[in-house]
């Protein structure tokens, strides 16, 4: 995209945009979702950079999605790659904490069930 | 190249309706604009349909959805947008959120989204889905993650259809119209 808005900030594992925020807390063993995530599918390579580098380093780690209000389909792509990764990489613990009073995460998040059967998913 | 494909509705004006057209010649819609047209729609029709939705609940899951489905349509309207406009036909009727979409297309590619739309409504979404999403992971190279019809049907039950139609002043392009309706009470 041409659109120097929509351009991430930040560090590798700090990634800002209007908007958005991705970032991971390394003594915590978790990755922030924070704001609206409506990107184009390459617009996302930033984070799924830090998603595949955070997954290679950590043999548990926590997705925190609570503060994430939407996510776009491209968005949901990225995530349910992620849980693909994890599943050929085994032995890796990974838990999804989500809300249950953002409509997407009720109606998308279990699917990643599908992709990574020892996924936990825990909605407040 | 006319012809309709699944459920295809328009909105009437029995109820509440909004339409809203960009001219891409004249002011470049940008990506984000998307997310804000979306919303607004969603917004709208959630205090205006009907009397409107006055449970919290059932509010949020109106806005969440719309939100969502139509983002999802705005923005393939406008990545695959061939010149002339991107319209948002949206309105409220018969405890249904109606929404059409249009924009053209190269009248190339016609044969090629008949066959796709009709695949999707062929098989069952839920599969589709995971099918895409493990040859997705299998080439990274992939620009287009192709989930949004495929989140629509199967994690919100949109009901879809496509119309094809001659674009204005271009014999070169087709004029796509995509609909998609919504419960305005899911449960």
């Amino acid at each position: 995209m041409t659109d120097t808005t929509t351009r991430p900030s930040g560090s590798d594992t700090d990634i800002k945009g209007p908007g958005y925020r991705v970032w991971f807390d390394a003594p915590a063993r978790t990755v922030h979702f924070e704001g609206v995530l409506r990107l184009s599918t390459s617009e996302y390579k930033p984070i799924e950079d830090l998603l595949d580098r955070v997954l290679l380093a950590n043999p548990a780690l926590a997705l925190r999605m609570t503060e994430l209000q939407f996510l776009n389909s491209s968005g949901i792509n990225m995530l349910y790659k992620f849980a693909i990764a994890a599943r050929k990489k085994g032995e890796t613990e990974i838990k999804v904490h989500g809300s249950s009073t953002i409509p997407w995460q009720g109606k998308s998040l279990p699917n990643l069930k599908k992709f990574l059967p020892t996924i936990v998913i825990a909605l407040d | 190249m006319d012809g309709i494909i699944g459920e295809y509705k328009e909105p009437t004006d029995a109820g509440p309706r909004v339409m809203l057209t960009f001219y891409p010649g004249a002011f470049p819609v940008k990506w984000n604009q998307c997310s804000v047209a979306a919303d607004f729609f969603a917004e709208y029709f959630a205090d205006v349909g009907e009397g409107g939705l006055t449970e919290e609940a059932e509010r949020r899951d109106f806005v969440g959805s719309v939100g969502y489905v139509l983002n999802e349509l705005i923005e393939n309207a406008v990545k695959f947008c061939a010149g002339g406009t991107v319209v948002i036909d949206a309105g409220v009727e018969a405890g249904e959120f109606v929404v059409v979409v249009s924009n053209q297309v190269c009248g190339d590619a016609v044969d090629g989204l008949r066959i796709k739309f009709a695949e999707l409504l062929d098989g069952d979404p839920a599969e589709l889905l995971m099918q895409r999403v493990e040859e997705n992971a299998a080439n990274p190279e992939l620009t287009t993650s192709g989930l949004g019809f495929l989140t629509m049907l199967s994690d919100y039950k949109a009901r879809l259809g496509w119309r094809f139609d001659p674009a204005p002043g271009n014999p070169d392009n087709a004029l796509l119209k995509t609909a998609a309706r919504l419960q305005v009470k899911s449960s």
